[in-house]
């Protein structure tokens, strides 16, 4: 079984015996004397287990571990020191089908083809959001405000033709329900004033940019198992910005695995002031904040739900590869499209 | 399926052995690993394990559990680490 596999420790990946070798140092502040002077601990993780890799930590790797990666599908995610997403080595793509391309192309170009996918993803997202509003209206109440404000853009929203009216009503809604927040954390150090990001201003919104972060590299993860292009993409403009297919999906997903996490992290005081780094200008999870928060976030890709129509329990993370193959087969015109939306 | 595979082989293919299991599962003990395998994975692997040992000198065993154990407890050294965050 495949699971992604995140590197916080500083250290070196090796391959050896044609699997794949960690070995870390036991202290960061050691001198490089020391380090070197002493035997490294090392770490056989199976090549066969490892679906992707996200490294957080100062790591060294060479050509001889990247092309033995490469040869077994595994991408290599790339933070920087702030948490920051750096990149990502997208090994050769190994599922290519030049028939899904061109059926991915053209419905980008056709305007009604792309606006249609595009509003499919408006749709389950603000969905999603409302599920998350209302899950909280029952436990603390106070939300109504907002969910009827948010149900009448969303009924406004139908009436748009382009995509950049599409994206006018998803800020005025995100707008909305950011304000919300404020009723559902129950913590008076973590107040949400307004979105900001490069660089995020307070703990809620360096908490929001991470998470956003880790579900844009794990839908693009699940988009390499499948026949898509991750560049070509609907609801955000492709070629400007990274692999935007996985933007498109990480909007359908972020209420459920990011929103829903910052929520109950906050309020069960798993996450606390000393987890982030500030400043004035600024404000970062630290290494601690980053591994509580990845810990929590691997475990809610592993939650199951019982899927209505499989008729078994996928997880989370299945449900965003779940939704590349909706899209390919709503591309090749066998189905259409519906978004992914809670149901539970 | 989680798996833990115990093996007893000639001293000859004991390196071999390691290795291959390597590949797939973690390394509990000298000769014990454990972890998850789909059924496909566990077919490849018994493959190979067959080219590796000699049917009648060598002896492998594989334990199957439905999900991971209910419980382990370590007495004395716990060896290594099997997590996902390193």
């Amino acid at each position: 079984m495949e699971k992604p596999f995140y590197i916080f420790s500083n250290g070196r990946i090796r391959r050896k015996d044609n699997t794949v070798f960690f070995e870390y140092g036991d202290s960061n502040d050691e001198s490089q004397e020391e380090k070197e002077s002493k035997p490294a601990n090392r770490r056989a993780v199976p090549v066969e287990t490892i679906d992707s890799i996200y490294l957080f930590g100062e790591v060294d790797l060479n050509n001889k571990v990247i092309n033995f990666l490469g040869q077994n599908h595994i991408p290599i995610h790339f933070f920087n020191y702030y948490g920051y997403y750096t990149g990502t080595f997208y090994p050769r793509e190994y599922a290519v089908s030049g028939h899904i391309l061109v059926k991915q192309v053209s419905h980008y170009v056709d305007p009604g083809l792309r606006f249609a996918i595009a509003q499919e993803i408006i749709q389950s997202s603000n969905h999603n959001i409302l599920k998350n509003l209302k899950y909280y209206e029952r436990r603390y109440g106070d939300l109504s405000g907002f969910i009827s404000h948010i149900e009448n853009k969303n009924r406004e929203m139908g009436s748009s033709r382009s995509i950049e009216e599409l994206m006018g009503f998803e800020g005025q809604i995100h707008k909305r329900y950011f304000e919300a927040w404020n009723k559902i954390l129950k913590s008076e150090t973590f107040l949400f004033d307004k979105r900001t990001r490069m660089p995020p201003d307070n703990p809620i919104n360096a908490l929001i940019s991470f998470g956003n972060s880790m579900v844009y590299a794990t839908a693009l993860s699940e988009i390499y198992k499948t026949q898509l292009n991750p560049a070509i993409s609907y609801l955000h403009q492709p070629s400007t910005k990274r692999f935007s297919l996985s933007l498109d999906l990480a909007e359908i997903f972020k209420p459920l695995l990011v929103d829903r996490l910052i929520f109950s992290m906050i309020n069960h005081n798993q996450i606390r002031e000393n987890h982030f780094e500030s400043n004035l200008e600024f404000c970062y999870l630290n290494e601690k904040g980053r591994r509580t928060f990845t810990e929590q976030f691997d475990e809610k890709l592993k939650t199951t739900v019982k899927h209505p129509s499989l008729k078994r329990n996928v997880s989370y993370r299945q449900l965003i590869k779940l939704e590349c193959y909706k899209l390919v087969k709503h591309i090749l015109g066998e189905e259409e499209f519906k978004g992914f939306r809670m149901w539970w | 399926m989680y798996y833990i595979m115990v093996y007893d082989v000639n001293v000859k293919r004991v390196n071999k052995m390691l290795k291959l299991l390597r590949k797939y599962l973690n390394w509990v003990q000298n000769s014990v690993f454990e972890g998850e395998l789909s059924d496909s994975q566990l077919e490849r692997l018994k493959h190979e394990i067959k080219d590796i040992i000699k049917s009648n000198e060598d002896s492998v065993i594989i334990y199957a559990m439905e999900s991971k154990w209910l419980a382990r407890d370590i007495i004395g050294l716990e060896k290594k680490e099997i997590g996902t965050i390193i």
